[in-house]
């Protein structure tokens, strides 16, 4: 199972994000409200892989990923962040504080998983 | 002068009169008691009336001859006096040149023998001045003097604009005998004050004006907007030069620009700079002036508002993009979730109501991506990933990608020129949503079994796509309007075929801001062909300038 940790303040994304997983039965989620959430929850707790949400009210997905990238078991754990289509350089600047890659929204729930499979794969 | 000739003629010849007549009144007094002929009252009367009349005719005639003699003294000796101070000329009755002095030779270029006896027409510099010559000519016929601004033209068909003088000349007879004109060089003292207009307006600019000396690096002027941010005045700056400003970065940055100026033998440059804190769009010409020392022209265009304003709109989109892409991914996912029966079975009909939701929200969402690019566009933040592309492997790699399009719509779609490598500069994924565009909208508007051609020509400094199809054609009054956003077409079902309405209108943008240009040509019931063109090389600012143009 990939242990995977999902940062998103929309209760309705989370839900569909959980059911899109849940169906491949390949996924075990952690779901976080928000930033300062996922901060907590990661204190004990190493997923394989981060689904971070950009823009989140308080911390943001790239300000709570710098604080996540600060911790020793989380240095090396892949992140991936949900946006809006970025540009190039927005997403050359995700990559250089340590994100592995980034899904469009709307994401297309039938193909989350292989995307997120092809990522870490690649990571 | 002359009246008093005339005055001294006159009272001569009064003299002349009384002495005449007092000598006929003596000579006919004695012939009369002298002479006893029989002819003496002949004797008597007929010298007397040639002493009356003949003596002051005579003197009248012999002062009169005198005073010409006099007027017709070489004019040479009166112009040797004017020679030193101003350019002097006379013509003759005939309109001819008659006499030049030396002044005329160093302000024209021409030599005395070179206009001596030539029409003085050859002297003015243009019809606007010979025209003006023919007015000043009809009040100096009568006797008026003339005074104003000619424009005459130098040996080297320069313009040597002139202060004039112009007096007529009669000859003795009264007869028109030509003009002199006396004339002050004007054209160094428009030039003074064509560069004193110039720096009052230099003055009321809000962009930061230096002009600094290119070796001693002085400055040699601020205007009114640099004094203020220096806090110098006209006396103070006079004595300042680059390295007296307090910000040794910007200095360093203008400085070096200035010696690659120098150093590549450019005239012009453009840059960025921050200089005491203020942003700037900084532009440097260098000033080269024969006899002159080279000096640097620096404007400063304060930009704080600008990416200001840049930033705001940066922090819009990305809110709106937010905004409109969450909801619509709840809305996407749960109906593609339902869809994929992860919550079980559907009815037929539910099944079917639910397509139609899922589809047009995939058409919210390439509104929305639309209506971003296009906000993107105008803002000025449109990147371009500019790389070396081969674009017949593009075009090649679109095709294929769009071979659903092939088979839904049952389509022949024929390549051409893209058997050989075609590279260039530009940005793969934006010229792919182009002609991805293109391609779908030949699908949409062909009729099945038609064909369809993709075209590469390379033009030299330029590659050539397009795309053609065998479709209705553009209506002829619609044609004007096919790169405007939302452009309805009349008997044009935009739903039914799909579309957004804004893809030409986005794909202009892209070809305009990659530095190409974009169009169509269409007949009805012939077809369609939609083409872009983009250049080769690197386009750096060009396209940087046409995307500010584009943007709006």
């Amino acid at each position: 199972m990939i242990k995977l940790l999902h940062v998103e303040d929309d209760a309705d994304i989370r839900e569909i994000a959980q059911m899109s997983l849940d169906m491949t039965g390949e996924f075990e989620v952690v779901q976080c409200e928000s930033g300062e959430d996922a901060l907590r929850q990661v204190q004990d707790y190493t997923p394989d892989v981060m689904l971070l949400d950009m823009m989140m009210p308080g911390m943001t997905g790239r300000q709570t990923l710098e604080k996540m990238r600060e911790m020793p078991h989380l240095q090396e754990v892949p992140a991936i962040f949900m946006t809006a289509r970025a540009q190039q350089s927005e997403q050359d600047e995700l990559r250089e504080i340590g994100a592995s890659d980034v899904i469009s929204k709307p994401f297309d729930p039938m193909s989350l998983a292989d995307q997120i499979k092809q990522i870490i794969g690649k990571a | 002068m002359m009246s008093k000739t005339i005055q001294n003629i006159e009272l001569k010849s009064r003299v002349a009169l009384l002495s005449g007549t007092s000598m006929a009144a003596t000579w006919y007094f004695i012939a009369k008691n002298i002479v006893t002929a029989p002819y003496a009252e002949l004797a008597a009367v007929l010298p007397a009336i040639g002493f009356a009349a003949l003596l002051p005719t005579v003197v009248m005639l012999r002062e009169s001859k005198r005073a010409v003699r006099a007027s017709r003294q070489p004019l040479s000796q009166r112009l040797e006096v004017l020679s030193k101070h101003v350019i002097v000329n006379v013509v003759d009755n005939k309109h001819c040149l008659a006499e030049v002095n030396e002044e005329f030779e160093k302000a024209t270029g021409y030599t005395q023998e070179e206009v001596l006896g030539k029409p003085v027409s050859m002297i003015y510099f243009d019809n606007h001045a010979r025209k003006d010559a023919d007015e000043i000519r009809t009040g100096l016929m009568q006797g008026k003097t003339w005074q104003g601004e000619t424009a005459l033209r130098r040996k080297d068909g320069t313009l040597l604009l002139t202060h004039t003088t112009v007096i007529p000349l009669f000859n003795a007879d009264g007869s028109w005998g030509g003009s002199i004109s006396a004339r002050t060089d004007m054209t160094r003292v428009n030039q003074l004050m064509a560069e004193q207009e110039t720096v009052e307006s230099l003055d009321e600019l809000r962009d930061d004006i230096w002009i600094v000396d290119a070796e001693s690096e002085r400055f040699s002027y601020l205007n009114r907007a640099a004094m203020a941010r220096f806090g110098w005045d006209i006396e103070t700056y006079k004595e300042k030069s680059l390295g007296d400003l307090a910000d040794g970065e910007a200095v360093q940055m203008i400085a070096e620009a200035c010696r690659r100026l120098e150093d590549t033998g450019e005239t012009l440059t453009h840059f960025q700079l921050t200089l005491l804190g203020v942003p700037f769009d900084a532009s440097i010409k260098f000033l080269k002036v024969a006899n002159k020392k080279n000096r640097f022209l620096i404007m400063l265009n304060d930009i704080s508002a600008r990416l200001e304003d840049e930033s705001r709109k940066s922090e819009f989109i990305s809110m709106v993009s937010h905004e409109l892409r969450s909801p619509l991914t709840s809305i996407k996912g749960s109906m593609g979730l339902l869809l994929s029966k992860a919550a079980g079975d559907i009815p037929e009909k539910a099944l079917a109501l639910l397509e139609i939701a899922h589809r047009n929200a995939d058409r919210l969402v390439l509104i929305i991506n639309d209506i971003l690019d296009l906000e993107k566009i105008s803002a000025g933040q449109m990147e371009f990933d500019l790389q070396d592309v081969d674009l017949s492997e593009l075009v090649e790699e679109t095709n294929r990608a769009n071979a659903m399009l092939r088979q839904r719509f049952a389509l022949d779609i024929r390549l051409e020129g893209t058997d050989r490598p075609l590279h260039l500069q530009t940005d793969p994924n934006r010229v792919i949503q182009v002609l991805t565009n293109f391609l779908s909208n030949a699908c949409k508007f062909s009729q099945p079994n038609s064909r369809i051609d993709i075209k590469v020509d390379d033009l030299g400094p330029d590659i050539r796509v397009a795309v053609r199809d065998e479709g209705p054609g553009i209506p002829a009054k619609d044609q004007h309007k096919i790169f405007e956003r939302f452009a309805d077409l009349e008997n044009s079902d935009r739903t039914a075929k799909g579309g957004t309405g804004l893809g030409l209108s986005i794909c202009k943008a892209i070809i305009e801001g990659l530095g190409g240009t974009i169009g169509f040509e269409s007949q009805e019931g012939v077809g369609t062909t939609f083409f872009f063109i983009l250049p080769k090389g690197h386009f750096a600012r060009d396209a940087q300038e046409t995307l500010m143009r584009v943007a709006s």
